[in-house]
């Protein structure tokens, strides 16, 4: 397999923000990949870089082998959805509709229709007066019905209720599997795109701080349940990610447990669970001290 | 479009995506190929209406002098509005455009295209309603709205090259205009008009300097409708390449 998208070195300042720091990574063609973080930390400045739309202020990004920047044949395989997407005034749900086979090749008519009525999109409303979750229903139908070969899907059912939102897991799933191909998805809601993912790319503040496989990410850590004295006697000398406390209750998350460990820790009366890529996340990207340390 | 086109909805070369970037902006066609026609048309009929009554009260069109209902600018406000189109072409279509994966070059050259096209539809149209309004003795009321004043004496054909001139000038002095905004917003627009403003009163210090105001008056009354409109057309095509060298490096950005 190939990198489908290819970023080295890459940061994107406006001003004196960096909105992406020195990010490197890549994708392989084929499979549904998270780009994950908190709100602010760059998600949708990457995908911006990704799709040509934002100039790197330095650094290389190519899809395709190629830079996407003004390239009309590598772009054109290319969907990119973002919950701030402008449509003009006079656009109704249906006029987004008939303009995207103009610009999706592999734009899937039937497919959309069914969308349509799956999602219960109007498409007699103009766009602008449409609530938040009717304005994502559109774009989910765009980004699935478009087929493209490199999707990006940037928080795409902002607004859509959990009935809509597994509507568009399933489907993505179920599209994704008789026309494989490269997805991209953003989001917050981790635990529930979670079994999606293949590949996940978590950015904090800029930087890539987590790059690994999904499986073998949720592998890296570990949470132990039991009483505390015995939760801090067996947490002394290992790596905690995080710790909770509740009246005689302990719980830590620790990173790379050997099988030993695991047979130390359950002779220990210690309840151990497999981490949320969720609970990973936030572990990385969301402590208190990093806060301070970045103040 | 190219030899390459796989069907009508595939556009592989560079014409075939500008056509899309065309019928983009066409893909609701009410607010600018339906829309003037009918305020136009509502306009036009108000005057009528007017004249009309004017006419009654006077008893007949011979008590009128022979050129009382020939100047009349309603027509301009087409030129106006197609400057507004211009100006949300730029901004709300560049970005949507964006996000549908269109390139900034492919999106300024189908939106050119469009600029141009609309411009000939709309020149050519009001052309024939004023060879009708010419060929009616101006409705019957001696009236003058399609080719008004400067315009009433002039061949249809002059009147046609004045309407295209003026429409493409509009559109493309407002996408000039709206390419400022979209690439530097605010700042950039402050800047513009200081600039403009600057050019304007330097201009005019030239002008009372040189003590050439009258040469400029006998210039702009010596020299026939149809040569004026033929010096709209630098300026249009300086207005289209600073908005391309502008919209090439801009940013769909909120």
């Amino acid at each position: 397999m190939t990198a489908i998208v290819e970023v080295e070195g890459v940061s994107k300042r406006f001003g004196k923000v960096r909105a992406v720091d020195d990010a490197t990574f890549s994708l392989e063609g084929g499979g549904i990949h998270g780009l994950l973080g908190r709100n602010g930390a760059g998600k949708t400045t990457m995908m911006q870089l990704l799709t040509g739309q934002e100039f790197a202020t330095s650094g290389h990004v190519r899809i395709f082998g190629e830079t996407p920047v003004e390239n009309a044949p590598a772009l054109r395989r290319v969907c990119f959805i973002k919950e701030s997407q402008v449509y003009p005034d006079a656009f109704k749900g249906k006029h987004v509709l008939r303009a995207a086979p103009w610009f999706f090749d592999r734009w899937d008519a039937a497919f959309a229709e069914r969308l349509v009525r799956i999602f219960d999109a109007p498409l007699d409303r103009p766009m602008k007066k449409m609530s938040r979750g009717q304005r994502s229903a559109i774009g989910v139908i765009v980004g699935l019905a478009s087929r493209a070969e490199l999707t990006f899907l940037d928080e795409p059912y902002a607004g859509l209720d959990a009935v809509a939102r597994q509507r568009f897991y399933d489907l993505l799933l179920e599209d994704y599997t008789s026309h494989p191909r490269t997805v991209v998805l953003s989001t917050h809601l981790i635990d529930e795109a979670a079994n999606l993912l293949q590949r996940v790319l978590v950015i904090d503040d800029g930087r890539i701080v987590i790059d690994a496989d999904a499986d073998e990410l949720r592998a890296t850590a570990t949470t132990l349940v039991g009483r505390a004295p015995d939760v801090e006697a067996f947490a002394v000398g290992r790596e905690v990610l995080d710790r909770t406390n509740l009246g005689g209750i302990a719980s830590v998350t620790v990173a790379g447990l050997s099988d030993d460990d695991r047979r130390a820790a359950a002779s220990a009366g210690l309840e151990a669970s497999p981490v949320s890529l969720q609970g990973l996340v936030v572990s990385r990207t969301g402590r208190a001290d990093r806060e301070e340390q970045n103040a | 479009m190219s030899a390459t086109d796989i069907s009508p909805s595939r556009a592989d070369g560079a014409a075939g995506r500008a056509w899309s970037v065309v019928r983009m902006h066409v893909a609701n066609p009410v607010p600018t190929l339906v829309f003037p026609w009918v305020i136009t048309l509502a306009i036009f009929g108000i005057n009528v209406a007017i004249w009309s009554m004017v006419v009654s009260a006077a008893g007949g069109v011979e008590n009128l002098e022979a050129d009382a209902f020939q100047y009349n600018g309603g027509i301009s406000w087409i030129v106006v509005f197609m400057m507004i189109t211009a100006v949300q072409a730029m901004n709300q279509a560049f970005r949507f455009a964006l996000g549908f994966s269109v390139t900034r070059h492919d999106f300024f050259i189908g939106s050119a295209s469009y600029f141009v096209l609309l411009s000939l539809v709309y020149s050519a149209g009001l052309t024939v309603i004023a060879g009708v309004e010419r060929a009616t003795d101006g409705w019957g009321l001696r009236a003058a709205f399609f080719a008004p004043w400067g315009l009433v004496d002039q061949p249809l054909g002059t009147v046609g090259l004045v309407y295209l001139a003026a429409l493409l000038l509009a559109f493309f002095l407002g996408a000039a205009v709206a390419s400022v905004w979209v690439r530097w917003k605010t700042y950039g627009l402050y800047s513009f008009f200081l600039g403009v403003a600057v050019v304007v009163v330097g201009g005019l210090w030239v002008v009372t300097t040189t003590n050439s105001w009258a040469d400029l008056w006998s210039f702009l009354t010596s020299t026939s409708p149809a040569a004026l409109a033929g010096w709209t057309a630098p300026v249009t095509v300086l207005c289209g390449v600073i908005g391309y060298l502008f919209m090439r490096r801009a940013t769909p950005r909120a």
